[in-house]
């Protein structure tokens, strides 16, 4: 009899410890909701009519763009599908700092190209196209620079086809060239390289163009030849040549983005109120701790100690699923919290019925825990059906109240009835030959 | 300490006590929700405009949010520090039906001069209500979904009345809580909406324990009539009824007292919710299921053995 309680105790104890140590490595967060920042609704426009190619695109993009955020160590940002259409992305960037450089890093698509140059500069496309006879011809494309600060562009007769694509990159880093400026460094694939260095090799002194999402960045004229590695040049700031970098690493987007919303919260709790918050939750809570003691005795203490336990398994879990703490997801824990303390009152009252029946100590724990357990399965399983429901058709915020609600009941199961139990089946076990229980009833 | 020993009250004699008041409180509140023309939707739930200043220097975030604020609905004013060093001003406001966002962003233009001209409009835009048809559809199918999800559940496992019944207590607790809310003038916000889940959660769960008790007692005495038995389990169950709600509400009430105006919202959806959720299991269920089993006759009356 002893064993088994030791095996339990020592099942509960590992169980206690590892929650401690996965709140200690990674510890919850807080969401959008409750420390401020921005979500993006993003469209991904896919141009397919088939749910598994848009499913696939969609799916490609958010990957594409989980690691530009990731490379530009905003590691929290977290992009998930939205919407009942099944292309459209949210994008929650938790603060508000930078926010036009993580739009800029998100929309553009980042689809690199190097041309060769066959004539140019010209001032406006008219121009352009008159050097060529005023049809463009298929074999040839025109592109513009950037505009200047004083809105010029420059444009340029290219190639239609180009010599490298974003595909042909094996990787891109930044780097600073000789004249310290800031510049993007790329390596291409063995087969992109022997084409390039036969490309370079043939054209040694004639002009070159790198565009990116159409826009020429810059016209460099072919010094050497060149192999498997270059560098693109034009920069004005490190940061810059970084987000080129990020954005050539990520690979191109499979399909364009247009941004639907943009919503910047203010952190609905500020830290003055979110202490408040909890000076009051705990004050609360005490008070409950204090009334199952009174009211229940040494009970009370078994309450409390399932209750603490919950929270902090509870807590693991959620840090275990990558979860962050919202609103939602507070509401979540307080219904937790109001369904382990009803749980262990409904087991109490049960054990103490059978008391009162004259059942004999033992058998009216067992009694009272079956009984009990039969409705907490009710209770429970209604419950987590419903945020099946919750979850499958809810909002992120609705799905965030569902997935604790739920890891908050199978935790509560646990607690409540089996560490619970333990902890009175201690009791007895320490008692001699007449056994009493510690419930508060007056005999 | 024991609370009820031997608890025998006529619960189900007296359910007219609290099924007027609460007829009355639904009229009330639907009435008050036709007469503000619907819920009254926090800015979470409404849309507004967003724009983006940079600022030359640090920007004064106080003044520019009393300079707006006193022109136009609904303001935050949030500081964006790039880590350029750029300083960026987020600007949101609410936007009413009435208003241009084209005039808006006039009001803000002329507020933001009046303090200094050293800032530019970085972007603009309009942010488009949360509540779209999309969001809508979504709402509709969750709680569909939910409701027909534990309707099955407890059909299976108790009967379909006692389903009916608990679904019905279900929502008209919900039904209660959003006319008290607009009878308060308090909005609706996303803190609430998770309150309103929360309430539905401690209803239900409140309902299945008197029910569990219903089932229990049946199932021993499948011949006693069914206000006494409905009577015997509230009874039954009425320590534990009041220590539970009576422990909830204490946390619920410490929230509502000491947590601040943002958790106000919140935690009075959560007080009411737990003052009707644990009242509706005794006065709005148990007459349902008794109705509900008295309408479809003897043929039922040995009900709740499965």
């Amino acid at each position: 009899m002893n064993k088994t309680l030791v095996r339990k105790t020592l099942l509960i104890v590992a169980a206690a410890l590892a929650a401690a140590l996965v709140l200690l490595r990674r510890p919850l967060s807080l969401g959008l909701d409750l420390r401020g920042g921005t979500s993006l609704i993003l469209r991904v426009n896919v141009e397919a009519t088939s749910n598994d190619r848009i499913r696939e695109v969609v799916e490609q993009t958010r990957q594409i763009l989980e690691n530009r955020v990731n490379a530009f160590g905003l590691s929290e940002t977290s992009i998930q599908l939205y919407g009942s259409q099944g292309n459209e992305l949210l994008v929650q960037v938790p603060g508000v700092s930078d926010l036009s450089r993580v739009k800029d890093l998100i929309q553009s698509r980042g689809v690199l190209e190097w041309y060769s140059v066959e004539g140019g500069p010209f001032s406006s496309a008219a121009d352009a196209a008159a050097e060529l006879g005023g049809v463009v011809p298929h074999s040839n494309k025109l592109a513009a620079t950037k505009p200047s600060p004083s809105e010029e562009r420059m444009w340029y007769v290219l190639r239609s086809q180009p010599v490298i694509r974003g595909t042909d990159l094996r990787d891109a880093r930044t780097a600073l060239d000789s004249t310290e400026q800031p510049v993007t460094t790329f390596n291409l694939t063995t087969d992109a390289a022997k084409r390039f260095q036969k490309y370079t090799a043939d054209n040694i002194g004639k002009r070159s163009a790198i565009v990116l999402d159409d826009e020429m960045l810059s016209v460099p004229v072919i010094q050497d030849v060149i192999r498997d590695s270059g560098e693109i040049r034009g920069a004005k700031t490190v940061q810059e040549a970084e987000d080129l970098a990020v954005k050539l690493r990520s690979g191109a987007l499979p399909a364009s983005i247009e941004l639907m919303q943009q919503h910047t919260v203010e952190a609905s709790l500020g830290a003055d109120s979110v202490h408040r918050g909890l000076e009051a939750g705990s004050a609360g809570l005490v008070a409950v701790v204090a009334t199952m003691l009174l009211y229940y005795r040494w009970a009370g203490a078994n309450a409390t100690l399932a209750l603490a336990l919950n929270g902090l398994l509870l807590l693991a879990a959620l840090s275990c699923f990558g979860a962050v703490l919202t609103m939602p997801g507070i509401a979540g824990v307080v219904l937790t919290i109001g369904m382990a303390v009803d749980s262990n009152v409904l087991i109490f009252e049960r054990i103490r019925e059978e008391l009162r029946a004259g059942r004999s100590v033992s058998a009216a724990l067992a009694a009272g825990f079956s009984k009990a357990f039969a409705t907490l399965v009710d209770t429970h399983v209604t419950t987590v059906v419903s945020c099946i429901f919750l979850f499958l058709f809810g909002t992120p915020p609705v799905k965030g109240f569902a997935t604790t609600l739920v890891l908050g009941l199978i935790t509560n199961m646990f607690t409540s009835v089996f560490v619970s139990r333990l902890a009175f089946d201690w009791e007895l076990a320490a008692q001699g030959r007449t056994k009493r229980l510690t419930l508060g009833l007056s005999s | 300490m024991e609370l009820f020993k031997n608890a025998d009250f006529d619960f189900l004699g007296r359910k007219w006590w609290f099924i007027l008041p609460s007829l009355a409180l639904i009229l009330a509140g639907l009435s008050s929700i036709a007469a503000r023309h619907g819920l009254m939707y926090g800015i979470d739930f409404k849309g507004g405009t967003q724009t983006e200043i940079r600022w030359d220097g640090t920007p004064p975030i106080g003044s520019i949010r009393t300079a707006i604020s006193s022109k136009l609905q609904g303001v935050m004013v949030v500081a964006a520090h790039g880590t350029g060093g750029s300083n960026e001003v987020i600007v949101s406001t609410a936007l009413s039906p009435q208003e241009n966002a084209t005039g808006v962003r006039q009001t803000i233009e002329n507020a933001l001069s009046s303090i200094t001209t050293r800032h530019s409009i970085l972007d603009f835009q309009v942010v488009g209500p949360q509540v779209s048809e999309d969001l809508r559809h979504q709402a509709v199918m969750a709680t569909a979904g939910a409701s027909g999800g534990m309707l099955l559940y407890l059909s299976y496992r108790f009967r379909l009345g006692y389903a009916v019944a608990a679904v019905l207590a279900m929502a008209h607790d919900a039904v209660i809580t959003l006319g008290l809310l607009s009878l308060l003038h308090e909005e609706i916000s996303l803190t609430v909406v998770a309150a309103l889940l929360t309430l539905i959660g401690y209803s239900m769960n409140d309902t299945i324990v008197v029910f569990d008790r219903v089932r229990e007692n049946r199932r021993a005495q499948p011949h006693a009539p069914l206000t006494s038995v409905m009577n015997r389990s509230i009874n039954q169950t009425l320590s534990r009824t009041v220590l539970t709600s009576g422990l909830t509400l204490l946390t619920a009430l410490s929230l509502l007292l000491f947590g601040g105006p943002v958790l106000h919202g919140f935690s009075l959806v959560l007080v009411i919710g737990i003052v009707v959720g644990t009242l509706s299991s005794v006065y709005i269920a148990s007459p349902i299921l008794l109705a509900w089993d008295g309408r479809l006759g003897s043929k039922t009356m040995a009900g709740g053995l499965q």
